[in-house]
């Protein structure tokens, strides 16, 4: 009898642990890590981004001074941006990300009208410094965009593991893991457009 | 034994990918064919042979992949996010080290970019392929020597990044992938350190000697995944519940099971079949530049 049980006791702490492993808390777990990863690459292009930000205004009030709006416009939209602090914890909180979102559309509106402007002023467009900013802040640009569509396919696989059966009850009881935001094209396209603001 | 069913299973997800890619998105990653795909059909024969042979120098010696593709049209797609899928679908670079370059021609939109690798921002910076695009490839494009931007780009790429890596250090990790355990060695570890470990532990305890063995050996195997975690408990369950018998019958300590040595398997850890090129497992941030003519 005693081996009888032993087999059976051993099928069933078996089975035990296969179930433990498909409630999928080592998934979570990793899917949560490798969002926070992706995160860490946005904030670090968008960083990148503001870096260069300084060099590209005095470049540009070299030529052309007297684009005073547009040019505040971009110092402001860079003060707004790099004001926000996003760690992996206010990423759970939408109304943070959303500010963060916002406040980084803005600078890119500030730019592409900054840089549209300098269409008009053939010797800003020649110049060598200015030709290297630009090719910097585009790469910086495409990069950003590129750790975006990373971020967003990690927040959808993450947030489908919370949602989804079974591993949304581990998600729920065990780890407390809630659905995280994520980018949104429409919000981007919204923000995207210059604010009828004046600045004097 | 794992490999006759992964490689099927590895099929299928490719398959999925390349399904998933080809309905959404309108324009199709065509096939690394070669270090040079050239589908407008401008280079004349001589320069994409000493062109292949300078990237295939080049990685012998550093173990950088370089690739030229000229498309004849992008058909609508922006370049940046098409050449960016084109780096990713083709992995050039190593794995680990992510050291590729794509220099992506496209002719009808009269536009030039230069995809950087992960590995390869630090040298080949935005800058720098600016730079490339804007003093080597368009002037002698908008001079109409297409061929001799070509060449001369790919040179100036190569001497960029010369320096970065050295062949020796990455390319005997270039079966990296191979070095890991394969599930089948996770299963046999499982089941050896469940089989010891469930002796060990339980000395005396015989019922308890199974359980913990086979426990052990499922999380060990686990690593690999959820079903051969379950296989290895279930040998390492049978196999200490053999020897539980044979202990019952023969005596203190009998017939130590032989039974552990199951079939060795093929080999692990091929490499790629020699001839073609193929990437090798690098990724993409978007660094690089964009230029036109």
């Amino acid at each position: 009898m005693g081996r009888r049980i032993s087999v059976f006791t051993t099928i069933a702490i078996t089975v035990l642990f296969v179930g433990l492993s498909g409630c999928g808390y080592n998934e979570l777990q990793g899917l949560d890590e490798d969002t926070k990863a992706a995160w860490s690459e946005v904030v670090n292009q968008y960083q990148r981004r503001a870096d260069l930000i300084p060099n590209l205004v005095a470049t540009v009030k070299g030529y052309a001074a007297h684009e005073k709006d547009t040019l505040e416009w971009v110092v402001q939209a860079r003060a707004q941006a790099t004001g926000i602090q996003v760690t992996p914890e206010t990423l759970k909180d939408p109304a943070a990300f959303e500010q963060f979102q916002k406040a980084q559309a803005g600078l890119t509106s500030a730019l592409g009208r900054l840089i549209a402007i300098a269409e008009n002023y053939p010797n800003l467009k020649a110049d060598q410094n200015f030709r290297d900013l630009q090719s910097q802040l585009e790469g910086t640009e495409n990069r950003i965009a590129v750790a975006r569509k990373r971020y967003i396919e990690k927040v959808a696989e993450y947030n489908k593991g919370v949602r989804y059966f079974p591993t949304n009850l581990t998600a729920k009881f065990l780890l407390h893991m809630e659905e995280k935001p994520n980018f949104t094209v429409a919000d981007e396209k919204a923000v995207a457009k210059p604010p009828e603001v004046k600045f004097n | 034994m794992s490999r006759v069913w992964r490689e099927p299973a590895r099929l299928m997800v490719f398959l999925g990918v390349m399904f998933a890619a080809a309905s959404a998105w309108p324009l199709d990653v065509p096939p690394l064919t070669g270090r040079v795909v050239d589908l407008a059909h401008i280079l004349p024969p001589d320069v994409a042979t000493s062109l292949t042979h300078d990237l295939e120098a080049h990685e012998t010696k550093t173990s950088n992949q370089v690739s030229v593709l000229i498309l004849p049209s992008l058909e609508g797609e922006p370049l940046e996010s098409f050449s960016h899928r084109v780096g990713t679908t083709w992995k050039l670079g190593h794995k680990g080290t992510d050291n590729g370059v794509l220099l992506l021609i496209a002719l009808r939109e009269r536009k030039v970019r230069i995809e950087v690798g992960y590995g390869l921002e630090g040298t080949l910076t935005d800058l720098r392929s600016a730079h490339i695009i804007r003093q080597e490839i368009v002037p002698r494009f908008r001079s109409g020597d297409l061929p001799g931007g070509i060449a001369a780009g790919v040179q100036a790429i190569l001497d960029t990044i010369e320096g970065t890596y050295k062949a020796e250090e990455v390319l005997p990790g270039h079966d990296r992938s191979g070095q890991e355990p394969t599930a089948f060695e996770y299963v046999i570890i499982g089941i050896v350190v469940g089989t010891l470990a469930g002796i060990v532990l339980s000395h005396g305890l015989q019922r308890t000697r199974a359980l913990i063995g086979s426990l052990l050996a499922f999380l060990v195997a686990q690593f690999a995944s959820v079903g051969l975690g379950l296989a290895a408990a279930g040998i390492t369950a049978f196999l200490l519940w053999l020897m539980l018998q044979a202990n019952r019958s023969g005596g203190r300590r009998g017939g130590r099971g032989d039974g552990i040595v199951i079939g060795p398997g093929e080999g692990f850890g091929g490499s790629f079949g020699g001839g073609g090129f193929s990437g090798g497992g690098g990724s993409f941030g978007g660094g690089g530049a964009s230029g036109g003519w």
